[in-house]
């Protein structure tokens, strides 16, 4: 019993990383359809980010709580814009090409952006500063630490915000009009652009702050962290419903348990062969995902 | 002129790589080795053109297929003792059932969904492979032994690679000869719009699962090439990246065209040999330089050209037996009943709307009947459910007296009903005379491999049905235009086409889905014509119009049908002047009452 308590805290917290990134991907894909494969290495360059700027802050005698705040927000908005940047020069001149075409960008950027980190900060490990301590408490036998909890609620506040944000300004229903039809919203004067851009902007935001909890987590972070993690994050994505977002924050949450369960009962080298076999099974049952809507096609 | 120039660059292109293909013979081994890379990523890239170029379908797990062929022979040979020739039909069956296995779930998906499934066959196989100690774990396999001719081994680089080119040049005829059979047509088709190939008779979901076995099969091959020309090998050959690889080669090089899949697995394979001076670097330029090249030719370096077959002529077509429209059509309905089509109670609900309400209604062999109504007042509704588009929700459709109920549309088309759709769906990317092919393809009997092989009988299969296609067209008015591309033809020869390509079904009943929108009033007419010739053949039309004029001026019978419910049945002129018509037309209103016999009879409702 304890031991299950203990994995269901573990896959909640891996399964607020992947939710959160997951909703970049979702996002992107209900309004452009594009699947953005370079999304998982932006969540990885934010991590990257939030190490440089907690590495610089903590030479400044800043108290850490201050610190970790400012790193957070700066690599949050640093790697916002570089989404935006992404999407400007990669994706948006060819947003009426044919789709296989974006896609090979989309992967030439993952693979920029993987290199580019190698070429600046080299091939190993980095390590962030333990901040927090990894005490906590315990109940009915498991551990529980402080910063999983701290994770677990800071990321259902963020999703929590995303949700307002889109269902409850006007530009979150602009996004909502460009999803459905994109040509249409242009016509009823909603800059599509600048709509897009915000979309990046906001993804790309939302999977920096799952890098910076990611390394403080787990500490340790590399240039190659983006692939496993935007691997799983796309599956919870697509689980979920793909352009669908409280879909994709059960997604990841359920990919996050099934990561946990695997690797505590079963073994954690047949972890993804468990998650694409759960996601094809499901997807034989249900070919829209949990929360995706069936499109009706007209002749 | 601009056709000539881009035949001879093509010609020269295809005539530089070919030499290219044998400079190596005369290099150094270095150089030897980088061109079987290119070879062997060439072959994988030609499998991989067969479901992403060809029929348009996403695959990020291609290196499953690679593994599978390259750890069957490595098993094969090291555990069993059996040489490489032996291995590879093994490798052949094991890589083909992979690809049913992979094909399956990912039938019924929406192709964005593609993406993740193929991914994650490609990471189950390659963890499996990893995680078992039969395939060796991590380490992978050892002690391969190469391929023997005439009791040599081939070990010595070039050696290697002159069996590379032959492997290469095996799968190029394949895969040419594939791409120009009626399978390369149907995957076109379905690459083109999906739903538009079902609704002419392609088994779309059949036609799907061949493309990933066919591409699996050269995958297969390539990977037991690899296995012998290594010696051995392990689980890191078959990551998701090197699924990407492929992936690139494919739509760098131009989906769809063989010699730019070739020159993309140069790109591919050469261009990070050739940036190793830039050390660390080199992966880094390969990204942006991908990136560039995808922004600035987003068709890939060498795009596909339009897939051409020539028609026959008029006179090779009129000299072939049996080709001839009327005699198609008389084929075909000899011996069937009066009642062509019954419906009995048909009701179709969205949701809470019933758009299809009890539907009733006769068809008699050889009539002209229009359906007519307002908008959404069902009738398209009703096409879809009789085409097998959409299920009834309740009520039954007898078809020459026979229950026709839950079939897939392209089994309704090989029943006998051919359709048209309201807004032109035609594959605007294909010629005028392989549309028509596209609408015959259930007609086609033999299997895909007699024609591959170009034996007799099939050879006199496909000329019967290219000079039956011929002779719709010119039916139409289409055989001078036989080989433009569809999409360039003027609106009203996209309407005729749409209906050729029906015809080509040998359909007893055509369903016309308002064949008149949007046509100039002499085209309307000559339309009038069109639909009293296929009438003439023997074939029954069912039409849906809102210009009265020609629905009044060519059709027996009319039906009318308001908020899903059929309300009048009967002759034009009774239809005319009946109250409850006119009523859902214009309303209950007493002083445009009067006028009402007058404005049907002028057309233009609409």
């Amino acid at each position: 019993m304890s031991e299950f308590l203990q994995l269901v805290i573990a896959g909640l917290t891996t399964g607020s990383f992947y939710a959160l990134i997951a909703l970049g991907y979702t996002m992107v894909y209900g309004i452009v359809r594009l699947i953005n494969f370079a999304h998982g290495d932006i969540f990885m360059v934010g991590a990257f980010l939030g190490w440089t700027m907690l590495s610089v802050l903590a030479a400044g005698h800043l108290p850490w709580g201050i610190a970790l705040f400012i790193a957070a927000l700066l690599s949050m908005a640093i790697t916002g814009g570089l989404g935006v940047f992404v999407e400007r020069f990669a994706y948006q001149p060819l947003l009426s090409a044919p789709p296989l075409s974006i896609l090979i960008t989309a992967l030439g950027v993952s693979l920029a952006l993987e290199n580019g980190i190698l070429l600046l900060f080299g091939p190993g490990f980095k390590t962030y500063p333990h901040l927090i301590s990894m005490a906590g408490f315990s109940v009915g036998g498991a551990q529980i630490s402080h910063i999983q909890i701290g994770i677990i609620i800071l990321s259902f506040l963020l999703m929590g915000a995303l949700y307002l944000f889109v269902h409850h300004t006007f530009i979150g229903t602009a996004m909502r009009a460009l999803a459905v039809d994109r040509d249409a919203a242009r016509l009823m004067g909603i800059n599509v652009e600048r709509v897009i851009q915000i979309t990046f902007f906001l993804g790309s935001a939302l999977a920096a702050a799952a890098g910076v909890m990611e390394g403080l987590y787990y500490t340790q972070i590399s240039f190659f962290m983006g692939f496993v993690v935007g691997l799983r994050a796309f599956t919870a994505a697509v689980l979920g419903g793909i352009g669908n977002i409280p879909g994709a924050m059960v997604g990841g949450l359920i990919i996050g348990l099934l990561e946990s369960f695997s690797a505590g009962y079963i073994s954690s080298r047949w972890t993804d062969v468990i998650v694409f076999i759960v996601l094809i099974g499901t997807l034989v049952i249900k070919p829209t995902g949990i929360f995706g809507e069936r499109v009706v096609e007209r002749m | 002129m601009r056709a000539l120039l881009q035949n001879r660059l093509s010609t020269a292109g295809i005539v530089t790589l070919v030499v290219a293909a044998f400079l190596p013979f005369f290099c150094k081994n270095y150089i030897v080795d980088v061109a079987l890379t290119i070879v062997t990523y060439g072959i994988l890239g030609l499998g991989l053109n067969i479901v992403v170029g060809y029929a348009g379908l996403l695959d990020l797990g291609f290196a499953a297929f690679f593994a599978i062929g390259a750890y069957t022979t490595a098993l094969l040979e090291t555990h069993l003792g059996l040489t490489f020739w032996e291995t590879i039909p093994a490798a052949l069956v094991l890589t083909s059932i992979a690809g049913i296995i992979i094909g399956y779930p990912t039938l019924r998906l929406r192709s964005d969904y593609l993406a993740i499934v193929t991914l994650g066959f490609g990471e189950i196989v390659r963890i499996t492979v990893t995680n078992l100690t039969i395939t060796g774990g991590p380490d992978g396999l050892y002690g391969i032994n190469p391929a023997d001719v005439l009791g040599h081994d081939l070990t010595a680089p070039k050696a290697v690679y002159a069996l590379g080119l032959v492997f290469l040049a095996v799968v190029l005829v394949f895969v040419i000869r594939l791409g120009r059979s009626r399978l390369g047509r149907a995957w076109t088709s379905l690459r083109e719009d999906e739903s538009a190939a079902e609704a002419v008779g392609v088994p779309t979901l059949r036609v799907k699962m061949l493309a990933y076995v066919m591409g699996a099969l050269v995958g297969g091959l390539g990977g037991s090439l690899f296995a012998a020309r290594f010696g051995a090998i392990d689980p890191t050959s078959f990551t998701y990246a090197q699924s990407v690889s492929i992936l690139i080669i494919v739509v760098l090089g131009g989906r769809g065209s063989i010699p730019g899949v070739l020159l993309g697995a140069v790109i591919v394979a050469g261009l990070p040999e050739a940036l190793r001076f830039i050390h660390l670097w080199r992966e880094f330029v390969f990204a942006i330089a991908l990136i560039l090249l995808m922004l600035l030719r987003p068709q890939g370096l060498w795009p596909a050209r339009l897939r051409h077959i020539a028609a026959p002529s008029e006179t090779e077509a009129e000299g072939v037996a049996h080709a001839a429209p009327a005699e198609q059509i008389a084929e075909r309905v000899a011996g069937e009943p009066e009642i062509l089509l019954e419906t009995q109670q048909l009701s179709r609900a969205f949701g809470g709307l019933r758009a299809v309400s009890d539907v009733s209604f006769t068809v008699h062999r050889g009539e002209i009947l229009s359906i007519i109504g307002p908008n959404g007042a069902g009738k398209t509704t009703v096409f879809n459910c009789l085409t097998g588009v959409i299920p009834p929700s309740s009520g039954a459709i007898l078809w020459n007296g026979r229950p026709l109920a839950r079939l897939a549309p392209h089994r309704v088309v090989a029943r006998g009903l051919a359709r048209t759709f309201q807004g032109i769906r035609l594959f605007d990317n294909m010629t005028v005379f392989e549309n028509v092919l596209v609408g015959m393809d259930h007609r086609f009997h033999l299997p895909v491999v007699a024609e591959m092989l170009a034996l007799p009988r099939a050879q006199r299969e496909t000329g019967l049905h290219y000079a039956a296609a011929r002779r719709w067209l010119e039916f139409v008015g289409l055989s001078d235009q036989a080989g433009l591309r569809a999409g360039d033809l003027a609106y009203g020869d996209q309407r005729r086409l749409e209906i050729a390509r029906a015809l080509a079904s040998q359909p007893q009943l055509l369903l016309l889905d308002e064949p008149a929108a949007g046509m100039n009033p002499t085209e309307k007419q000559s339309l009038m014509g069109l639909i009293r010739r296929i009438r003439d053949l023997g074939a029954t039309v069912l039409l849906i119009e809102h210009d009265m004029l020609l629905v009044m001026g060519v059709s027996d019978r009319v039906i009318v049908m308001d908020r899903g419910q059929v309300i009048a049945d009967g002759a034009p002129d009774a239809v005319r002047t009946n109250p409850r018509v006119i009523e859902a037309y214009l309303g209950r209103d007493e002083e445009e009452e009067d006028e009402m016999p007058d404005a049907l009879g002028q057309g233009a409702i609409a």
